[in-house]
């Protein structure tokens, strides 16, 4: 099978209009005409000329075949013989991509654009560093610099990610910096945030003359990902099976999309579940309202469940999770009741990880190891009601660059 | 059919007689006018619109008055957000202003629910439905959407008035032409006259434009806008 010749976008296949982003109430500026000045003008034409299908430029596909798409479809086999079920498990591995998850995704495209509209620096911010490390080597591969805004914490605990980055070619500065006004202005104590990192992004590409490229939540950001459920089609029909229950953890929501939206606007499938992390209750305990996606306020507006754009998200291991928002698609389907939503803590997770690691061999990063955890409950929950399902879920990532974090979890019990 | 000219202009800016004397003059050149109503929140505006909302709400005028004033110029359709409106007293005045239809533009992203509603309320009090439309529609609702419209589906290409985010013109009023049975009149943010060929290339019947005249208006005067609203009158009549 190919990489896919086309991105899917799930809007105009939405049972209700998206609300837009808009400008906040009490602006002079437009922070939407601020998306032009930081994203490549092709992304932001992207995202603002709704299109269900949208081609995927030769170059693009190419460095996907590359770096490894389409990424596998396997059968958790062993796993199913473990929970001695009737069940089939099948899982999309974007562990295979050589960052290690799904992020290269969006990188690859975002990295191209700019280069195309002469842009010499990108830069971003990272968290647990899957985003970083994805947007180095996007950078590097089609020619151009870029530098990464990482959370101090993670600086300083996860040197193998940065060590990626940096061989990958990317700048790798610690946030808060003194780089940047904002983090000038925040205690060089302070271990730092996600939305703390990615406003210091914003910022330096503001001054530098550089492009910002964006890991998740904008829509067109899941419409690169959707390179995931499309190949995932694809390889299902080839084995002559279809899944009945899909499954994905959910950050900001762009793994989740990019795997499940082709199935929804195909309507294969029948269950779809997002999983979050217990710790950031935003399934649970967040209002489906306009908010920032950025701590500082710099971007538009976006109608998304959200626990609050000044949310401080406790400090669990999965950092890809550590979010306060839910993609505006995704938010609404959650409301509208096409996507079901599932809360674990980390330690159950890390529980259903090392499940998954015995049986399959495979490490979850453990932000996908939530999504392990929901489909032991699907399967369980099949069993018990005397039926057979043919479950799938998107592993966003391999945990391999993360072991400290599992040795760490399973030493605290 | 030669391609409509549709002119949108708030009500009272940016100063009464000014917005009465451009829009008497404008109602020449214009098929149909637009005239909006300060609303609390204009939530899809961008910065110059809503800078007139705040202008006008300061001029302390009577809003119906002045709209009273000048809908004999040409076709006009007033145009203001559900979201903070009562609906049975606003069209039982907006109807005896002599306008001929009413557009909200947030009756589809915050009031599906209540379109049939809305629709037939308006239609009860003899006024016409101009539907608006974004890229971020669905499908299926600009197709249900559109038939309850009476006098065209509004489009707005942009996410937000008079703010050039880049964007294919002529693929997203394709997406919509390919949807829409009646008249279809794109607007939002068009910012040249290479723009607005695009729309009509895609298959729009007209253009709506607000904020670059709004602009001249405010800058330069009546003379100027008046100017400026034939010549595009024009060119849209020569696409």
């Amino acid at each position: 099978m190919q990489v896919p010749e086309r991105w899917y976008n799930i809007i105009p296949d939405l049972p209700l209009p998206l609300p837009p982003p808009i400008d906040p109430p009490d602006s002079d500026s437009s922070s939407i005409e601020l998306l032009n000045r930081i994203l490549p003008a092709e992304v932001v034409r992207q995202q603002f000329s709704i299109e269900r299908w949208t081609n995927i430029p030769e170059e693009i596909r190419k460095a996907y075949e590359n770096f490894g798409r389409p990424t596998p479809l396997l059968r958790a086999k062993r796993l199913e013989e473990r929970l001695n079920t009737r069940s089939k498990i099948y899982f999309k591995y974007e562990g295979a991509l050589p960052t290690g998850s799904h992020k290269l995704n969006a990188a690859i495209p975002q990295a191209f654009y700019a280069k195309r509209e002469g842009i010499e620096e990108v830069v971003t911010e990272t968290g647990a560093g899957q985003w970083g490390a994805a947007v180095s080597l996007a950078a590097g591969t089609v020619g151009i610099k870029s530098t990464v805004f990482m959370v101090r914490s993670s600086y300083e605990q996860k040197r193998q990610r940065r060590g990626l980055m940096e061989i990958y070619g990317a700048k790798v500065i610690p946030s808060p910096s003194s780089v940047t006004n904002f983090g000038r202005s925040i205690s060089g104590e302070s271990p730092g945030s996600l939305g703390i990192a990615m406003s210091e992004a914003i910022e330096y590409a503001l001054q530098n003359g550089s492009k910002y490229l964006v890991g998740s939540v904008l829509d067109v950001v899941l419409m690169y990902q959707s390179v995931i459920g499309l190949e995932s089609i694809s390889q299902f029909r080839e084995i002559d099976e279809l899944p009945d229950t899909l499954i994905g953890c959910v950050g900001g929501g762009s793994n989740f999309a990019g795997f499940t939206y082709p199935f929804i606007g195909s309507k294969i499938a029948e269950k779809f579940v997002a999983v979050g992390p217990s710790e950031i209750p935003k399934f649970t305990s967040g209002t489906y309202k306009y908010d920032y996606p950025d701590t500082a306020g710099i971007l538009p507006l976006i109608k998304m469940i959200t626990l609050g754009a000044k949310f401080e998200p406790p400090p669990i291991y999965s950092g890809g999770l550590r979010y306060h928002g839910v993609a505006p698609t995704l938010s609404m389907l959650i409301k509208q009741g096409t996507v079901v939503t599932k809360e674990y803590g980390e330690e159950k997770s890390a529980e259903a990880a090392r499940l998954f690691a015995e049986t399959q061999g495979i490490v979850p990063a453990l932000e996908s190891s939530h999504a392990v955890a929901a489909v032991i409950d699907e399967v369980k929950e099949a069993d018990k009601s005397g039926t057979s399902k043919v479950i799938a879920f998107n592993m966003s990532g391999h945990g391999l660059l993360e072991l400290d974090n599992y040795i760490k979890l399973y030493g605290e019990r | 059919m030669m391609p409509e000219l549709v002119i949108y202009n708030t009500v009272g800016f940016p100063d009464p007689d000014t917005f009465t004397e451009f829009i008497r003059g404008a109602g020449r050149y214009a098929d149909v006018i637009e005239l909006g109503i300060p609303p609390k929140f204009a939530k899809y505006d961008g910065p110059t619109i809503r800078k007139s909302y705040a202008v006008v709400s300061g001029n302390d005028s009577d809003y119906f008055e002045l709209i009273r004033n000048v809908s004999s110029c040409c076709k006009t359709v007033a145009l203001s957000y559900l979201d903070d409106l009562d609906l049975e007293p606003f069209l039982n005045k907006i109807r005896d202003t002599g306008v001929k239809a009413v557009l909200f533009p947030d009756l589809l992203i915050d009031h599906m629910h209540e379109l049939d509603y809305v629709t037939t309320s308006v239609r009860g009090k003899s006024l016409g439905n101009v539907i608006f439309v974004s890229p971020s529609v669905p499908d299926s609702i600009m197709r249900s959407a559109s038939l309850v419209a009476d006098e065209f589906v509004y489009l707005g290409v942009r996410p937000t008035t008079g703010v050039q985010t880049p964007i294919n013109v002529t693929s997203v009023v394709k997406r919509a032409r390919d949807i829409v049975k009646g008249k279809l009149i794109a607007g939002f943010g068009l910012k040249d006259n290479s723009e607005i060929a695009q729309a009509i290339s895609g298959g729009a019947d007209g253009v709506a434009i607000g904020t670059s005249i709004m602009k001249i208006l405010e800058e330069r005067g009546t003379e100027e806008a008046l100017e400026a609203t034939r010549r595009l009158k024009e060119y849209v009549g020569s696409l």
